[in-house]
């Protein structure tokens, strides 16, 4: 029980990371129709500029928020320069500059702060002790605190979404961009904003991300994050954000578990799963457990 | 038809027009033909050292024409193929080393496997579009080292499989020495390119090109006119699949020794797909600069980066390229070379008035009806539909 509870609220705390991303990686989708291939690498990007900033004796909150207003400006960048001009002419077009902007990201990641991995202290009590006792299981103020600010981020994302009107905006834009210019919405600027909004996500998930395992930030970090993070946003629905979110959690908590308990699996088979899984979801039901039914106008 | 030439005398000096399967039509094709040989001959006798590397530069080719086939024709982005090319690889590895295979006719079940496993990945192509098959090849990327490494005892795990040298070297009637294998896994390279080139280029003509081009650059109209997008699809993925793989299987003969982790990563798909956005997407020679490329920038930007610079130089290629040159250095090539000949289509037969038309001086107007000018297959979606 002990160590079933404490897989549990490692899965959780993980998936909590795979919801946040999903959650971003569906924002754009929204918002352009493609998948950001260099999500991923953002995060990783803006949580190297927090770190880089912790080792300079900056209070860890501040590194958040700066790293937070980083990953924005960098997402909003990224779609007014690359995405826009580009989105027009295909969906191949597009794939393939964010893919350059993968490259070009991580890469950049290396040449700026070197390819040693580094710690990341954590916004939480993150000592050996500091946890509580749940029914004999350590529960981390580390977990706590990273389960608390993804759920805070969320319900303020569902927030912005139905019950302001920039959210209303942004549905509109996302359901039929013309439609949504003719009724007199900025599209531009809510796509940049999206974009903005969607990296400021993937920026804030990376330093929360970061500190829960030791010497974890390094080039190759981002990446198994963005596959689990895209298998969620596929298994929820690339259009629903509660999808992307509860997809997420059950990806994170099923990864723990399988990791745990079925041997034949361990360690190096988990993205595989993560594969076949994808797999087999899309050929059952291809727009994914929640997602809209695609419907082509002809 | 005598000469085609003929058609330039009202016309500015350039472009030369020509019409296509006209003698000077055939003749330029013959000649393109022998200056590629003639290429290959002289890339032969280099020294050994630029010889290798060109040996992977058309190995590469090979692969990245196979992925032209479904990202450039049809319109599929796969960051997966770099698992086909390993799954040939190992195909070969392992039946040359545990069964004592021939190296060469281990290429057969290669391509067969590879052809299966392109069905298989491709399959929620029936269901799905585009973004999503993106997202699959990707996950298949990044899971396949894992499951190679996963199953030691059949691949030799993270240990690397080793072949015996011994079975690698050129048979007899090959006439190579030993100490010339190196010539020898040349030699196939620049073989199986030009079969792969010539499948590739059979197949992106006449009514399975124009069927892959549809899709690509509109799915629904495409299957209004009659064709099925999704079997398309997938055959087409299989096809891709199978020419990589055996690109991969070459690629172990040369290598001798394969490690899924250093080899076979998402690192290789990005590689070839960089390959096929600088040489040319949806151009059938597009893929031979495109493996050039990646081979000999790396090698000769080698002095002038520090560190790894690398990942940054071919990012940011990519995302240049995209802007400025969207069809890649052939695309561009064949646009520029337009303003100075231009192969005109054949005038269809049982068009009475057009079978004379070479032989009567041509009016302005037949050269703005036949000459327009094609648009390059990255464009064409745009310029003829209006982005909504």
């Amino acid at each position: 029980m002990q160590v079933f509870l404490e897989r549990l609220f490692d899965g959780i705390s993980n998936g909590a990371i795979y919801a946040a991303l999903a959650l971003a990686l569906v924002m754009v989708f929204r918002g352009t129709g493609t998948i950001n291939f260099a999500q991923g690498e953002m995060a990783l990007f803006t949580t190297y500029i927090a770190w880089g900033l912790t080792t300079k004796n900056i209070p860890v909150v501040l590194c958040l928020l700066i790293a937070t207003i980083a990953g924005f400006t960098l997402g909003a960048v990224t779609e007014r320069v690359l995405v826009r001009p580009i989105e027009k002419r295909s969906l191949l077009a597009t794939l393939i500059v964010l893919l350059g902007l993968f490259l070009a990201l991580n890469s950049l990641d290396g040449i700026l702060w070197g390819n040693q991995n580094h710690s990341m202290p954590s916004l939480f009590p993150n000592g050996v002790n500091s946890f509580i006792s749940v029914d004999g299981a350590r529960l981390y103020w580390a977990n706590l605190g990273v389960w608390l600010l993804v759920a805070l981020l969320v319900g303020a994302m569902f927030q912005l979404f139905n019950r302001t009107r920039l959210g209303l905006h942004m549905r509109a834009t996302a359901s039929n961009r013309e439609s949504a210019a003719l009724a007199g919405i900025p599209t531009g600027r809510i796509l940049l904003l999206g974009w903005g909004i969607s990296a400021a996500i993937g920026a804030v998930a990376g330093v929360l991300f970061t500190p829960l395992n030791p010497d974890a930030l390094g080039l190759g970090e981002m990446f198994p994050l963005l596959i689990y993070a895209s298998a969620a946003a596929l298994f929820g629905g690339l259009d629903s954000p509660g999808g992307a979110v509860i997809a997420g959690l059950l990806i994170g908590v099923a990864e723990s578990m399988l990791s745990g308990y079925v041997s034949a699996i361990g360690g190096q088979l988990q993205e595989a799963i993560a594969f076949v899984a994808i797999v087999m979801v899309l050929l059952i039901r291809p727009q994914g457990l929640f997602g809209s039914k695609e419907v082509e106008r002809v | 038809m005598t000469t085609s030439l003929a058609t330039t005398r009202q016309q500015p000096l350039l472009p030369v027009r020509i019409t296509q399967k006209s003698p000077a039509h055939r003749f330029l094709q013959v000649f393109g033909i022998a200056l590629l040989v003639a290429l290959a001959i002289i890339g032969s006798r280099t020294n050994s050292f630029r010889e290798g590397q060109l040996t992977q530069a058309l190995i590469y080719a090979s692969a990245i024409a196979g992925l032209n086939l479904a990202t450039g024709y049809t319109g599929m982005l796969s960051i997966g193929h770099s698992a086909f090319f390993g799954i040939g690889a190992y195909t070969t590895g392992i039946l040359v080393s545990e069964h004592n295979w021939e190296p060469l006719v281990t290429f057969l079940p290669a391509l067969g496997i590879c052809f299966v496993f392109g069905l298989i990945v491709g399959l929620p192509a029936l269901r799905i579009r585009g973004i999503n098959l993106a997202l699959v090849t990707l996950a298949l990327a990044v899971a396949f080292p894992e499951v190679i490494d996963r199953f030691p005892g059949v691949t030799g795990g993270t240990q690397g499989l080793n072949i015996p040298l011994l079975q690698l070297l050129p048979p007899k009637w090959t006439g190579i020495s030993i100490a010339d294998r190196f010539a020898y896994y040349y030699w196939i390279a620049a073989f199986l390119l030009a079969l792969v080139l010539v499948v590739c280029a059979n197949m992106t003509r006449g009514r399975t090109g124009l069927a892959m081009k549809a899709i690509r650059d509109r799915e629904t109209a495409a299957a209004a006119v009659g064709v099925n997008p999704a079997w398309a699809k997938v055959l087409v993925f299989g096809v891709s699949a199978a020419l990589t793989g055996v690109a991969g299987s070459v690629f172990a003969m040369y290598l001798g020794s394969l490690s899924a982790d250093a080899s076979f990563t998402l690192t290789l798909s990005i590689t070839l797909v960089t390959g096929l956005v600088i040489g040319g997407v949806a151009t059938v020679i597009g893929p031979i600069i495109g493996g050039l490329a990646v081979i000999f920038i790396p090698y000769w930007t080698e002095n002038l980066r520090q560190g790894e610079t690398e990942g940054l130089f071919f990012g940011v290629i990519l995302i240049v390229l995209m802007f400025v040159m969207p069809d890649g250095l052939v695309g561009f090539a064949v646009r520029i070379s337009r303003h100075v000949l231009s192969v005109d289509p054949q005038p269809p037969k049982g068009a009475g008035a057009h079978r004379l038309a070479p032989l009567v001086p041509p009016t302005s107007e037949h050269h703005t009806e036949n000459g327009g000018k094609e648009m390059t297959p990255l464009q064409r979606p745009t310029q003829a539909i209006p982005p909504h």
